[in-house]
């Protein structure tokens, strides 16, 4: 019987270097106490590691040593899910675009390098422990026009929508997003403006999202200001810390539909 | 005592008409009354989420349960292919009937057929109800839904939003929660893991969960609990499920009376990137959907290390085109994976590991040109690019079987009910439509069937029809399960040995990978049976969790789920060892045709095996629910 | 209304809109100060219409309200978003993901601005008054007033430092404009963003150009 598992896989005809690494990372015991970098040193890494399985061999390490682990959050570990978030050598997911943490690979890295990891820092996303961080916000941004109000059952036949293929195609680009919060992280300002522009943008290219174009860009908008998120100063640093590459064109399209709420609004 | 009879309560009438009957007959809560009834919702991916939401439009008290920060992070986000639904928008001979047909067979008949049927049926609302969401699926030029094709099927009727499809279908659900949300329609409990089941007086009344963020113990009381959580690829250490996907909730459950139904039918997709060595976290899968444009295939030649360029035409062995010719690539996805285990066990496995096959593009980007590949599947490649360092437009990707969904689950009736009344399953936590193989594109129609449109049916008639006592949290139930909760999270804590969780899961994984994987023999699985009761007792006497339980503690939090998995997966073997013949996903070494498939034992095993927990130190019971074929009949599955 | 000045995106459309009357402003300033290279009586007349017609005082006012618009949603933003963001990373980050020193650096620039801007009003708009006739009309001889002005070589490179700080300023600004008003689109804004570097490059060196020749060329 072959296995999928451990040994046999890696019965390679020349083994990949493997890499000691020192790494600087941000300890925090709650949200309320004071945080520090603590240095620990790494060895046996391999360049087809993600970054997340060096950061378990460096959990495993820790244990063993009777040292409690750091607390970093992820799930999927295909780049879908957005848990993963975290600011590495000070960018959001890591140095390269179009990447979450858990798709860096360590072959990105050097035998040597010192790598410094710091959880996203934001007013609006609490530190719960080292590198775990509170995103709640986003659910409440969401939670406050980020959807089309169908009930479940009467929808009308799928294709009795027709909708041409350029606006699902960029309706799609914008729901892209995982709300990871990079956007956030990277962002000077920690404006939140590029994760509310993109489900702002998914919903107003498509038809279906008209009738409640003017409610939701005004509900969202407005929470995200009780959140405390930072104001936008056009650095498109959010865009290009997006692991799914989501652009300005969302915000400036965002802007439009805010204006444009704000003039034909009936609400106070 | 739960209820240990096996009742599917299937619907009297014809097939078609079964599931119109049912809603016709069924008993309902008149909208006032609605309010008055509490659901608790464990679980928010598509079947959790969409279920939330359904049920709080319709007017129930809801509250949902997920031990992720967000709703959105569920692993259904990370189906990429599609979803099935039998719309026949291609006009290529599709209809609710074919799509149920086509599932039963999948499923190597071993599911019921009254279910499937239903499930075929709503497939054609969930798509409706998608787009009315707003989820972006593929249009052609001329603003229609565009379909493609999957494994298992000869029609193209799956629709699909690029490769997220999973995540667009979450997103949909998640968006429809956060409006039930916004309106405090529906109370959202995030960071909470559910570690007990409440049973009081034979019903499902409740919940204990333990609050991940500060490590409290927490009850909730409700007159319905919906278990929406998941498979346990997990088992096998190495899955394409999430790190964090786990099988306590339904274990909990199993633990308090529930029957656990087939747990030996996992299904081993065909095309996940290799692993590439013992650091190795997860697996990740590439799209079936690849295999409409990707042909598979090894050297002829035994030990033949030439680079895939280098080999010309004549020395490939398209194998799956040469042994399924009427399906070709599309093969099934147990068919496909045993196929390529055959073959690299032959030793014409590529790649470093020799575990490994090709999944090749070539001939697609010279039909079709580099840009109709890149729009159709570009977010796959980058991925496996990323993950790889090796180009799939130039190279062609190597791929092996990997563990990615569990048929298995929850026993229920019709109803999405388990034999506990008032604990209803939902998704691939249920056993219930996938049989012992679970076709593709069919994971996102059946969580969201179950959730928007199965269960806010069920969940009435249920309702409806029983009548409850005044149960609260203060009720000694409550007490006695959060005393429990709470001693074994001391427990864990406390042991304080030497291994940690990832040791005793990677071991847990290697013999469920080794002797519970893709071919199971009578010795393996025996030998399983007697390493996992050892492994599960080094687990409690040498295991090390730092740090507190009042605390934020993710450690902890494995730990509870590798204990669950340890037992869920001695579980496994017991019912493989039980099940003397191969079908779907269970595939038993003992029995095969003359060309290596799967041979079933329809005399002796046309029924679902229910396993019941008889206490710590007792072996579990096993019943059947025999499968009555009305519509369909058995037959050899042939994919040739 | 008020809503809409209250919230981020109200905010961000106010300072895009009165950005672009500021830099629409400083670009005429410029090309009509030009006329220095022609001579002080075609600066002085230039001068002297600028001043006396009847959309001065509109102008004027609608300048200075824009400024004081500009500048204090510039300094209420920055507070906010200090708030939102109170610590900074240890590094910097990755060249992939840094951004323009401009874009960061506008409040800044900004304050670099505020402060010449008070300066050159002092120093010109209220300084002293010579007047000089042009054929029977009297005009105020603001030629005189600039040539003693950047005779003064400190005062000549503290002009040429906060003109750089103007084009840094507008390096980030005119383009931003756009995008705060909400016109982004592939085809157009590529050459929008190439368009604003030429701007405030012209803005800047036309503007430099000035007292760096009265400098040179109007020596005592």
């Amino acid at each position: 019987m072959s296995a999928n598992h451990s040994h046999s896989a890696t019965s390679t005809q020349k083994a990949p270097a493997s890499m000691t690494l020192t790494l600087k990372v941000w300890r925090q015991s709650g949200p309320h106490s004071e945080g520090r970098f603590e240095e620990y040193k790494v060895d046996g890494i391999v360049p087809d590691m993600s970054f997340l399985e060096m950061m378990d061999v460096l959990n495993q390490k820790l244990i063993k040593a009777g040292i409690e682990q750091v607390s970093f959050d992820h799930d999927c570990r295909e780049g879908i899910c957005g848990t993963c978030l975290m600011v590495i050598n000070g960018s959001a997911h890591g140095p390269d675009r179009g990447v979450t943490t858990c798709q860096l690979h360590m072959r990105r890295f050097q035998d040597g390098d010192t790598i410094v990891i710091e959880p996203a820092r934001a007013k609006a996303f609490p530190i719960i422990k080292d590198l775990s961080i509170n995103r709640s916000a986003f659910d409440r941004i969401t939670a406050s026009g980020g959807f089309i109000s169908v009930s479940t059952g009467n929808a009308p036949d799928a294709n009795s929508i027709l909708i041409s293929k350029t606006a699902a195609d960029l309706a799609m680009d914008a729901a892209a997003c995982i709300g990871c919060g990079a956007c956030v992280a990277s962002c000077k300002n920690a404006s939140a403006m590029l994760f509310t522009s993109a489900k702002v943008s998914h919903f107003a290219l498509l038809p279906q999202g008209q009738p409640e174009r003017t409610d939701r860009v005004l509900g969202m908008v407005k929470q995200m200001d009780i959140e405390g998120f930072g104001n936008c100063t056009n650095t498109g640093a959010c865009e290009a810390a997006c692991p799914k590459e989501i652009t300005l064109e969302n915000i400036a399209r965002m802007n439009r539909e805010y204006l444009r709420a704000m003039l034909v609004t009936r609400k106070s | 005592m739960t209820n240990r009879v096996l009742d599917a309560k299937i619907p009297k009438g014809p097939l078609a008409d079964k599931w119109t009957n049912y809603k016709f007959d069924s008993k309902l809560v008149n909208p006032a009354n609605k309010r008055k009834y509490s659901v608790i919702v464990v679980g928010t991916g598509l079947a959790g989420a969409s279920a939330a939401a359904t049920l709080a439009e319709l007017g129930y008290k809801v509250t949902a349960i997920t031990m992720h920060d967000s709703p959105r992070r569920a692993h259904s986000i990370a189906a990429q292919g599609g979803i099935n639904g039998a719309k026949n928008y291609q006009n290529d001979g599709d209809s609710v009937h074919r799509l149920f047909y086509d599932t039963i067979k999948g499923g190597d008949y071993r599911a019921r057929e009254a279910n499937v049927h239903r499930l075929a049926e709503v497939s054609v609302n969930i798509i409706d109800q998608c787009v009315a969401q707003g989820v972006p699926f593929a249009r052609d030029y001329g603003g229609l839904l565009d379909n493609r094709s999957f494994g298992g099927a000869q029609v193209s009727r799956t629709f699909y939003a690029r490769g997220q499809t999973g995540q667009q279908l979450l997103i949909g659900a998640y968006h429809a929660l956060m409006r039930m949300v916004g309106e405090k329609r529906v109370e959202l409990l995030a960071r909470r893991e559910m570690l007990d089941l409440v049973v009081v007086d034979g019903k499902a009344r409740g919940v204990i969960v333990r609050n991940l963020v500060t490590g409290e113990t927490e009850r909730y009381a409700a007159d319905a609990v919906l278990i929406c959580t998941g498979g346990y690829s997990n088992v096998y250490y190495l899955s394409t499920s999430a790190r964090m996907s786990n099988a306590t909730a339904a274990w909990r459950c199993y633990k308090r009376g529930a029957a656990y139904g087939n747990p030996c039918y996992v299904q081993i997709h065909p095309t996940c990137i290799p692993v590439s060595g013992d650091h190795q976290s997860k697996l990740t899968l590439m799209s079936e959907s690849l295999r409409n444009d990707g042909r598979v295939w090894v050297p002829k030649a035994v030990g033949d290390k030439r680079p895939p360029s280098e080999i010309p035409d004549e020395e490939r062995d398209y194998y799956l085109e040469r042994i399924y010719p009427s399906f070709g690539n599309l093969a099934p996805r147990d068919v496909s994976s045993r196929a390529a285990k055959r073959l690299c066990d032959e030793g014409r496995g590529v790649g470093r590991s020799g575990l490994a096959v090709y999944l090749d593009f070539r001939d697609a980007i010279k039909r079709d040109g580099m840009d109709v590949i890149k729009e159709k599947y570009g977010n796959l490649f980058d991925m496996y690019h990323h993950i790889t360092d090796e180009n799939p437009y130039d190279l062609p990707m190597r791929i092996y079987p990997a563990v990615h969904y569990t048929m298995g689950g929850l026993w229920v009736d019709y109803n999405l009910m388990s034999n506990v009344p008032g604990l209803f399953v939902l998704g691939e936590a249920n056993f219930s439509d996938h049989g012992a193989n679970r076709l593709g594109a069919s994971a996102l129609m059946q969580g969201l069937a179950d959730g928007y449109f199965v269960v806010p049916a069920t969940l009435a008639n249920y309702l409806g029809g029983t009548k409850f006592d005044k149960v609260d949290t203060q009720n000694p139930a409550f007490a006695d399960a959060e005393r429990d909760t709470k001693a074994r999270v001391e427990k864990l804590i406390n042991i304080k040995g030497t291994r940690t969780v990832d040791d005793f899961h990677k071991a847990l994984g290697k013999i469920m990978w080794e002797y519970v994987g893709m071919g199971r023999t009578e010795a393996g699985l025996k030998k399983a049976l007697v390493e996992l009761p050892k492994l599960r007792q080094e687990f409690w006497s040498d295991l090390r969790v730092l740090g507190d339980s009042k605390d934020y503690n993710l450690e902890l939090e494995k730990a509870g789920r590798v204990a669950d998995f340890i037992e869920l997966g001695e579980l496994m073997a017991r019912d493989a060892l039980d099940r003397d013949e191969s079908c779907g996903g269970h595939f038993r070494e003992e029995h095969q045709t003359a060309d290596g498939e799967a041979l079933r034992n329809d005399e002796k095993f046309t029924n679902v095996s229910a396993w019941f927990y008889e206490g710590a130190d007792k072996d579990p019971t096993v019943q059947r629910e025999e499968l009555v074929w009305e519509y369909v009949k058995p037959s050899v599955r042939s994919y040739k | 209304m008020l809503h809409f000045l209250r919230s981020s995106v109200g905010k961000k459309f106010i300072m895009g809109l009165s950005g672009l009357g500021l830099s629409g402003f400083v670009f005429a300033h410029m090309t009509g100060n030009l006329l220095v290279f022609k001579g002080a009586e075609a600066y002085n007349m230039y001068g002297h219409f600028m001043t006396h017609n009847p959309a001065y005082p509109l102008i004027s006012w609608s300048l200075v309200l824009m400024m004081l618009v500009h500048a204090f949603l510039g300094i209420l933003l920055t507070k906010e978003n200090h708030s939102a963001r109170p610590s900074a990373y240890a590094v910097q980050a990755s060249p992939a993901k840094s951004v323009t020193t401009a874009s960061k650096t506008m409040i800044f620039s900004g304050s670099i601005l505020l402060v010449f801007i008070i300066t050159h009003l002092a120093t010109f708009k209220y300084g002293n008054h010579y007047d000089v006739e042009y054929g029977g009309q009297t005009v105020r001889d603001l030629h005189r007033l600039m040539v003693e002005a950047f005779q003064n070589p400190a005062f000549v490179v503290w002009y040429v430092v906060a003109l750089i700080v103007m084009g840094v300023h507008l390096r980030h600004g005119v383009s931003s404009i756009f995008q705060s008003l909400g016109f982004n689109h592939p085809r157009y804004t590529p050459t929008i963003k190439w368009i604003g570097i030429v701007y405030a490059i012209v803005v800047a060196a036309g503007f430099i150009s000035q007292p760096i020749y009265v400098y040179l060329v109007h020596q005592g």
